[in-house]
C-alpha cells in the first residue's frame, strides 16, 4: 500500500500541498481528481521524489520510500515522457533496462505490452510519427514494462478516443486485479466512475473527499425520484415536514430527504395523488460529489 | 568508420560494468530486493551513455558531419598531391647561347623555388614568343631580358629569383671575372646568424593548429549536443520518467559520458584517416606531424570536453525551449571563442604574450592555448602537467556545482530558470 502522509509544498507564495494524506491500497484502481491547479501532479511527482518536500512523506509498506522502491512503480507523466525521435521498441527496452531488468526478459514484456495495447506494429516507428493516441498507449507501454507493483498515472486517458480509453481503461482494471495499486488522475468523472473503486478528491492541495465511489454516491442526504401520472409538478410533495423539491423536470419530480422522512409515508402520500408510475432512490453521481465536495 | 566508434563505445560500456560488478561485490547494493545487481552507479550510467552512443551514431547530423569533415580532410591531403602530380615541368626556352654553368644556375634555382625546369633551345626569338603564347614553354631566356607570356603563368617568385641570378651574372660577365672566379662566386652562401638570446620568433607546428582547430570544432558541436540533449529531454519530460528510476547525477553524467565517448571517436578517426590517408598518397601536409603535438591535441580535447560539458549540461537544465537556448549560447561560448582566437593569433605571430601563457592554465582557455605552447616548444612536460591538474580539478569542482544546478532546474517548468533560483535550497 502506498501511503502519503501530510505531504506540503510551496512554490514561494503559493501552496501546492497542504498537508495532503491518503492512501492508496494495493488492488485497487483509486481515481485521483480535483479541479486544474489543485496539486494532482505535485503529489504525483512527490511519490517519486521529483519534487522537493516541505513536509510529509511518502511510504511504501509500512516503509519509507526510497530509490530501490521506486524501481518498482510505473509511472506515467501528464504529457509526452518518451523521447519524441526514439523508436518505439528500443524506447521501451531502454526504459526496461533502467528498472533492473534483463535485456532478454525486457524485450519480450515489450512485444507482450505493445501487443496488448494495439501497437504492435509500430515497435520499429519513432515516437513523433504515431498519433496522440498510439503515443499514449506506447506510453503507458513504458509504464508497464518492468511489471510495477504500483502504477502512478497522470491523465492517462486525456484525449483518447473510446476504442483508446476501453484499452487503457482494460488494462488498469486488469493491474489492480493482478494485485498491483493503481492510481489516476482524470477529469473525466464519468470515465472515473465506471473504472475506479476508490476515488480522492482535492482542492488547493488539500484533502477534500476520499472514499469508494459506493458509499461517495450514497453519502449526504436521501435524494428520491418520484413520477405521479397527473400530478407532473409534484405539488402532493410540496409542503411536506423534511421534503424539499429540488428539481422539476418532464413530469419527474426530485426530492432531498430530511433524515426523519419516513419514505414509506412518502410513497402513500404520493399514492393518494394519483398513480404513482415511478418510485426510486437515487445514487448521486461522482460528478455532483465532486461538485459538492468543491463548494 | 562506424565500427571504430562502436568498438570504443563498447570498450567504456563493459568498462562501466565491471566497475559496477566490482562495487556490487563490495556490497553497496541492499541484498534481496528483485533488481539488486543493477542499481549500481556503473549499472545505470552505463546504460544511459550506451543511449547516448546509439542514438548518435545514428542521426543522420552525425554521419553527413562525419562524413564531411572526412571529405575536407581527404581534400586537404589529396588536392595538393594531385596538382603536384600533374604539374609538369617547367620548360625555359633560350634564345641563342646559354654557357653550361648558366644552365645549371637555371636548374638550381628552380631547384630552390621547388620548380622542376627543362632548358629548351628557341631557335629565334619570334619562335620563342610563338612557344610561349601556346603554352610550351613558359619562360624565355632572351639575352637581358626575360619573357614571359603572362606575369602569373609561372612561379612568381622563381621568375624574380632567375631574375636575380642572371641580373648578377652579367654583371660578373662584364666585370671581367673568369669563369672560375664567376662559379666561386656563384657558391657564395649567407653567413649563419648566431643569437645570444633565443630566438623570440618560432615556427608553431602545424598538428598544433591543426588540432586547436579541430578541438574548437568538436567541442562547439559536441557541446551544442549536451545543450540540446538536456534541454529536449526536459521539454519532452523523458526527464520525469528517468528520474523516478535513476538519480540526477547518474542521469547526467551518463549522458556527458556517452556524448564524450562519439566525440573521441570521431576525432580518433579523423586523426587515423589522415595519417593513413597521407601516407598512402605520399602527402607531404603532414611531414611536421609531430607525435607530441598530437598527443597534447588528443589530451586537450578530452580536458576540454570534461571541463565544459558539465557547464553546458546545466545550462541545458534551466530551459526547455529552442529560442531560450539560442540565448545561451552565445554567452557560452565566449570564452572558447576568446582562447581559439588568441591561440590562433598567437600561432600566427609566434610569440607569446605573457598573457597568452596564463590563458595556457586556465580550464577554460587552456585547451586552445595549451597545444600552442606545447607546438611553440615553450613549455616543460611539469608546467604541461601542471596546467592538465589545474584543469582536472577545476572540472571537478565544475561537475560537483553543475550536478546540484541539473537537479535542482531539470524537473521545473514554466519559465526559464534563473540561476540565483538555482542557488537557493529548494528547485
Amino acid at each position: 500500500m502506498l501511503e502519503l502522509q501530510g505531504l506540503t509544498r510551496r512554490f514561494g507564495a503559493v501552496t501546492a500541498l497542504d498537508g495532503l494524506s491518503f492512501s492508496v491500497p494495493s488492488g485497487r484502481v483509486v481515481g485521483f481528481l480535483g479541479p486544474n491547479g489543485a496539486g494532482k501532479t505535485t503529489t504525483m511527482r512527490a511519490v517519486f521524489g521529483l519534487t522537493d518536500l516541505d513536509a510529509g512523506s511518502v511510504r511504501w509498506n509500512d516503509a519509507p520510500i526510497g530509490q530501490a522502491e521506486r524501481r518498482r512503480f510505473g509511472y506515467m507523466p501528464e504529457e509526452r515522457g518518451l523521447y519524441p525521435g526514439m523508436l518505439v521498441g528500443e524506447q521501451l527496452d531502454y526504459l526496461g533496462r533502467l528498472h533492473g531488468m534483463d535485456a532478454a526478459t525486457t524485450v519480450t514484456a515489450a512485444r507482450r505490452w505493445l501487443e496488448r495495447l494495439g501497437v504492435a506494429g509500430r515497435a520499429r516507428d519513432k515516437v513523433e510519427s504515431l498519433s496522440h493516441g498510439n503515443q499514449q498507449r506506447v506510453q503507458l507501454a513504458a509504464a508497464l514494462v518492468h511489471d510495477p507493483e504500483l502504477l502512478v498515472l497522470d491523465e492517462p486517458l486525456a484525449g483518447l478516443d473510446p476504442t483508446g480509453i476501453d484499452a487503457i481503461g482494460e488494462v488498469l482494471v486488469e493491474q489492480a486485479h493482478a494485485g498491483r495499486g493503481v492510481l489516476f488522475s482524470s477529469h473525466q468523472l464519468d470515465l472515473v466512475e465506471d473504472l475506479c473503486e476508490e476515488v480522492v478528491i482535492i482542492d488547493r492541495g488539500r484533502l477534500v473527499a476520499a472514499g469508494s465511489v459506493d458509499e461517495l454516491a450514497t453519502s449526504g442526504p436521501r435524494r428520491l425520484v418520484v413520477r405521479v401520472d397527473g400530478d407532473r409538478q409534484g405539488r402532493w410533495a410540496r409542503g411536506l415536514a423534511g421534503v424539499e423539491v429540488s428539481e422539476v423536470a418532464g413530469g419527474v419530480v426530485r426530492l432531498v430527504l430530511d433524515e426523519s422522512v419516513d419514505t414509506q409515508a412518502l410513497l402513500r402520500a404520493a399514492m393518494e395523488a394519483g398513480p404513482v408510475l415511478e418510485f426510486g432512490m437515487e445514487r448521486r453521481k461522482l460528478s455532483e460529489v465532486f461538485r459538492e465536495a468543491l463548494e | 568508420m562506424k565500427w571504430a566508434l562502436v568498438a570504443v563505445a563498447v570498450a567504456a560500456v563493459v568498462a562501466l560494468r565491471v566497475w559496477g560488478h566490482r562495487r556490487r561485490r563490495r556490497g553497496t547494493e541492499p541484498p534481496g530486493s528483485p533488481s539488486a545487481g543493477r542499481l549500481t552507479l556503473g549499472g545505470s550510467v552505463g546504460l544511459v551513455a550506451a543511449r547516448e552512443v546509439r542514438e548518435r551514431l545514428r542521426g543522420r547530423v552525425f554521419r553527413v558531419g562525419t562524413l564531411l569533415i572526412l571529405l575536407v580532410v581527404a581534400g586537404a591531403i589529396v588536392i595538393p598531391v594531385i596538382t603536384r602530380g600533374a604539374q609538369g615541368p617547367e620548360k625555359v626556352g633560350v634564345v641563342g647561347a646559354l654557357s653550361a654553368g648558366r644552365r645549371e644556375a637555371v636548374r638550381a634555382v628552380g631547384k630552390q623555388a621547388g620548380v622542376v625546369v627543362h632548358v629548351v633551345s628557341e631557335p629565334s626569338l619570334a619562335d620563342a614568343e610563338g612557344a610561349l603564347r601556346s603554352g610550351r614553354i613558359s619562360l624565355c631566356i632572351d639575352g637581358s631580358r626575360l619573357l614571359v607570356d603572362k606575369a602569373s603563368s609561372v612561379s612568381d617568385t622563381y621568375v624574380e629569383d632567375l631574375a636575380d641570378e642572371l641580373g648578377v651574372a652579367r654583371a660578373y660577365v662584364r666585370a671581367g671575372l673568369s669563369s672560375a672566379q664567376e662559379s666561386e662566386l656563384a657558391r657564395a652562401r649567407p653567413l649563419d646568424v648566431v643569437s645570444l638570446q633565443p630566438s623570440a620568433r618560432n615556427t608553431v607546428r602545424t598538428t598544433s593548429i591543426i588540432g586547436v582547430i579541430l578541438i574548437f570544432v568538436m567541442l562547439t558541436q559536441y557541446l551544442t549536443w549536451t545543450l540540446m540533449g538536456v534541454m529536449e529531454e526536459k521539454s519532452s519530460r523523458v526527464v520525469e520518467v528517468l528520474l523516478a528510476t535513476v538519480r540526477p547525477l547518474q542521469l547526467l553524467t551518463g549522458k556527458v559520458l556517452g556524448i564524450g565517448l562519439v566525440a573521441m571517436g570521431q576525432a580518433v578517426l579523423v586523426v587515423a584517416f589522415a595519417l593513413v590517408l597521407a601516407k598512402a598518397v605520399g602527402s607531404s601536409l603532414l611531414h611536421g606531424t609531430a607525435p607530441v603535438e598530437l598527443v597534447s591535441v588528443l589530451v586537450w580535447l578530452v580536458l576540454g570536453y570534461a571541463f565544459y560539458c558539465w557547464v553546458y549540461a546545466a545550462a541545458g537544465s534551466t530551459v526547455e525551449r529552442q529560442d531560450q537556448v539560442q540565448t545561451l549560447a552565445l554567452p557560452l561560448s565566449l570564452p572558447m571563442i576568446l582562447g581559439y582566437v588568441m591561440a590562433l593569433t598567437t600561432a600566427s605571430s609566434g610569440s607569446p604574450s605573457p598573457f597568452f601563457e596564463v590563458l595556457a592554465y586556465l580550464p577554460i582557455t587552456a585547451p586552445f592555448a595549451m597545444p600552442i605552447l606545447v607546438g611553440l616548444s615553450r613549455v616543460a612536460w611539469w608546467e604541461f602537467v601542471a596546467s592538465a591538474l589545474i584543469s582536472v580539478a577545476a572540472t571537478a569542482a565544475v561537475a560537483r556545482l553543475a550536478a546540484g544546478i541539473y537537479r535542482r532546474a531539470i524537473l521545473r517548468t514554466g519559465s526559464r530558470v534563473r540561476l540565483r533560483d538555482m542557488m537557493a535550497r529548494h528547485g
